[in-house]
């Protein structure tokens, strides 16, 4: 990573590498951008980031914008490294290429990230932030990129005290999107459950065996969409092996596969609000009690 | 006030959950399941529906051919079709699943009984795997074929469930056999339960056009005989008729593809914005633009058909020396023709279509050529790289959209030539385009009709066709008049020349 950089010399690397790598004679290589993602990745997130997003690029052609922070550096500067993946279309000889800039914040630039990213944001392109481990509320970096961002991409299953941070969480709804990679991974048993509709419809308990944020937002979802309080029983596992709704078992109804890339794949194609998701974070927030 | 009962209230536990494209349980017959078409084309998509969990748990198949062959032979035929041809990875687990619903009935619908044979099997399935009554008959078999299974099938309907039947192309050879292909179908059943279908039309890059034009704002303005010069829309194919002279003999490039394939590209690109994206609302433009469709006579219609020469470097034969082709035959192998659409949008702009066998390479694309800026400032030796703005769709290979517009050579002066900016379908949404079948298949498994061809549609085009052949039965053609590897007979090129326009370059 080239240390003490300006987002001009970001620029002009990312024109001086499209321009190398297409030789004489060759197709020329397609910069095809469908979004700009940002990834807030701090350095205990740096290998779970890079092992979510490597092939990440190759389904959704993107511009993407690591940001690793490290508050504790002595220099007040950015570090920077750009890369052109380039992917082969299949069978054909062209190759379409998106863009990974990755930039090291330090010092006091851990926390002003905007003027950072905005300069090299795609326009007129949805700008995604992907934010790794717990959200700092209030924190500077985060309410800057918010503002910047059309979507939030947080896993609550990252927060070690979940319950605590959706009613934080709930604030932020008014201004940005929320996706939340846990939600998603209840899908296939909220489907499931969702086919019990009409037996379940006084469901008075949940029984779930998986993770506790998981189970967390299956209970409160419950509740929430049947108008009635659900009691949630929770048994300790390491994904979801169980809902039972009233003693029915719920079949979970699955499409496709499920790797941290996959569901994170699936969000960022998904542009507008659930409110089902929505109702359940704002149930946690202390007005709602 | 009490509230209602919860078995009559909308699911609230559906909220937020996207609605998923996942058929009802059903079981689907293919009539002709030892072909080509069912192991290179049907059962790799129902594997790749399988593959996406696009299809019903409660799901079956049951193919039914002359040849004899158990159950096992059958999936095992299958099996390796689906690895041999399928897209995705082979999974061993979502084969299995597909392959317990799997049945064969070893059938000639000559043989008395064969089809109640049939109907106890998928009785059985209903049985056995909770289809539900839910049939689909998919009729991959000669067109001789098609009447004796519908009136076969029809009249042994299920009472419960639903049926819908699936009748591959050709639909008939002329208008007259289409219509009574028609009325016989419609004798046993709805119109909504039948599925012509085109399988350009399952294509993604063929869809796209539709997107394309109405929703995106700043094209619809200009699609019009205001700001279009013409449309070229080519279907050029480097194969020859790789085994299919039989067929082939009888049809002729102009009922195997220009018929079907190429006026459904040209009603996609003159038709008028639909009022939403129902199936008939969709189809019902469609055939206006059909409708308004003629061919000015017959100097506008171009025929040819290849004689030997080379493909990729490699020698090939001509038509006439392809196996199972008469020696002295005059089918045609290529195509061309100027076609008007007579309204108000489209009135004096000429739709030039062409297809043909042995072209140089296999290319369907629509172009839509727009006219010359009426006075560039520009001087003339400084425009001479200049080529008039051309929106290019490509359906295959290469599937996207270019748009060719003028642009400043850097440096000093002023010099212009012609770029091309692309956007590339795969390059935009890596995920894979599904094959055509897939699409068409799960649609027809919905009750979504949107992508097949109404009967007034087919009855349009052969009236077109017939119209376009009437001449051809009182001339004896020059053939071959074209060498395999090049673009077709020199009397194409003539087509457009008189117009004082030419054909693409490639």
């Amino acid at each position: 990573m080239a240390e003490n950089v300006t987002i001009r010399d970001v620029e002009r690397e990312l024109g001086d590498l499209r321009a190398a790598t297409t030789q004489p004679g060759e197709h020329p290589r397609l910069r095809t951008s469908v979004m700009t993602l940002m990834a807030w990745v701090p350095p205990n997130w740096v290998d779970a980031a890079t092992e979510t997003l490597a092939g990440l690029a190759e389904r959704h052609p993107s511009r993407t914008i690591l940001l690793f922070p490290q508050p504790d550096d002595p220099r007040d500067a950015l570090d920077a490294e750009v890369d052109l993946r380039c992917f082969l279309r299949g069978g054909e000889e062209q190759q379409v290429c998106s863009e990974v800039i990755s930039i090291r914040l330090c010092g006091r630039r851990s926390s002003a990230p905007a003027t950072v990213v905005e300069p090299l944001l795609v326009a007129d392109l949805p700008v995604f932030l992907r934010w790794r481990g717990q959200c700092p509320f209030g924190a500077p970096e985060l309410e800057e990129l918010v503002d910047i961002a059309d979507r939030l991409v947080v896993d609550t299953s990252e927060w070690p005290d979940a319950e605590v941070a959706y009613e934080r969480l709930a604030e932020l709804l008014d201004r940005i999107v929320v996706s939340d990679i846990a939600w998603a991974r209840t899908e296939p048993w909220r489907r499931g459950v969702a086919a019990l509709w009409p037996d379940v419809a006084n469901a008075s308990s949940v029984r779930v065996a998986g993770p506790p944020v998981e189970a967390l937002l299956l209970g409160r979802w419950l509740s929430a969409r049947l108008g009635r309080e659900v009691e949630l029983q929770r048994e300790p596992a390491g994904e979801i092996e169980l809902v039972e709704v009233d003693g029915r078992q719920a079949v979970p109804v699955r499409f496709e596969r499920e790797s941290s890339s996959d569901l994170l794949s699936e969000q960022l194609e998904i542009f507008s609000r659930d409110r089902a998701y929505e109702e359940v974070v704002r149930s946690f927030s202390s007005a709602a009690i | 006030m009490t509230q209602a009962p919860a078995s009559t209230q909308e699911n609230p536990l559906l909220e937020g959950l996207r609605k998923r494209r996942q058929a009802e349980p059903c079981a689907m017959t293919i009539f002709g399941a030892s072909g080509d078409l069912t192991q290179r084309k049907l059962f790799p998509a129902l594997y790749a529906l399988a593959f996406r969990s696009l299809l019903p748990p409660n799901f079956g198949v049951v193919g039914v051919a002359r040849t004899p062959m158990s159950d096992d032979e059958f999936r095992e035929k299958m099996r390796q079709a689906v690895a041999d041809h399928g897209r995705d990875e082979f999974r061993q687990e979502v084969w299995d699943q597909l392959a317990e619903g799997i049945r064969y009935v070893a059938s000639d619908f000559s043989d008395e009984g064969g089809e109640q044979h049939v109907v106890d099997c998928l009785n059985a399935l209903d049985k056995e795997r909770g289809t539900a009554g839910n049939r689909v008959y998919y009729l991959a078999v000669p067109p001789s074929a098609i009447e004796t299974i519908v009136v076969a099938m029809g009249k042994r309907r299920t009472t419960g469930g639903w049926t819908r039947l699936i009748v591959e192309k050709p639909f008939g050879h002329d208008l007259e056999s289409a219509r009574h292909l028609n009325e016989v179908i419609r004798t046993y059943f709805e119109e909504n339960e039948i599925f012509r279908i085109d399988h350009y039309l399952g294509k993604e890059t063929v869809q796209n056009m539709l997107v394309l034009r109405f929703a995106n704002g700043i094209f619809e303005p200009i699609w019009n005989r205001q700001f279009v010069d013409h449309v070229q829309i080519t279907v050029a194919e480097s194969l020859g008729i790789e085994g299919r002279a039989a067929f082939f003999e009888q049809a002729g490039a102009v009922r195997d593809i220009v018929q079907n394939h190429l006026l459904q590209l040209v009603a996609l690109t003159a038709m008028e914005p639909p009022i939403d994206f129902s199936a008939d609302s969709v189809r019902n433009e469609k055939v206006k633009v059909l409708k308004a469709m003629h061919t000015p006579g017959p100097k506008h219609v171009v025929r040819g058909q290849y004689g030997p020469g080379y493909i990729e470097g490699e020698e090939v034969p001509g038509y006439r020396e392809e196996p199972g082709v008469a020696p002295d035959s005059t089918t045609e192998t290529y195509v061309a023709a100027k076609l008007f659409v007579d309204n108000w949008r489209w009135a004096d702009t000429p739709f030039y279509i062409r297809t043909g066998k042995r072209l140089p390479r296999r290319e369907t694309t629509i172009a839509i050529q727009f006219k010359r800026a009426p006075h560039p400032p520009f001087e003339i030796d400084s425009e001479e790289g200049l080529r008039p703005n051309v929106l290019l769709v490509h359906i295959q290979p290469d599937e996207g959209v270019s748009l060719a517009v003028g642009a400043k050579v850097p440096g000093q002066g002023l010099t212009i030539r012609t770029v091309h900016m692309d956007f590339l379908y795969g390059g935009a949404f890596r995920t894979g385009l599904p094959e055509a079948y897939e699409r068409l298949i799960l649609d027809c498994m919905l009750g979504d009709s949107t992508l097949f061809t109404r009967a007034d549609e087919v009855e349009e085009q052969w009236a077109l066709v017939d119209a376009m052949v009437a001449p051809w039965k009182r001339d004896h053609p020059n053939f071959p008049n074209y060498a395999a590897g090049t673009w077709g007979p020199a009397a194409a090129e003539e087509l457009l020349r008189r117009d004082g326009r030419s054909w693409r370059r490639h």
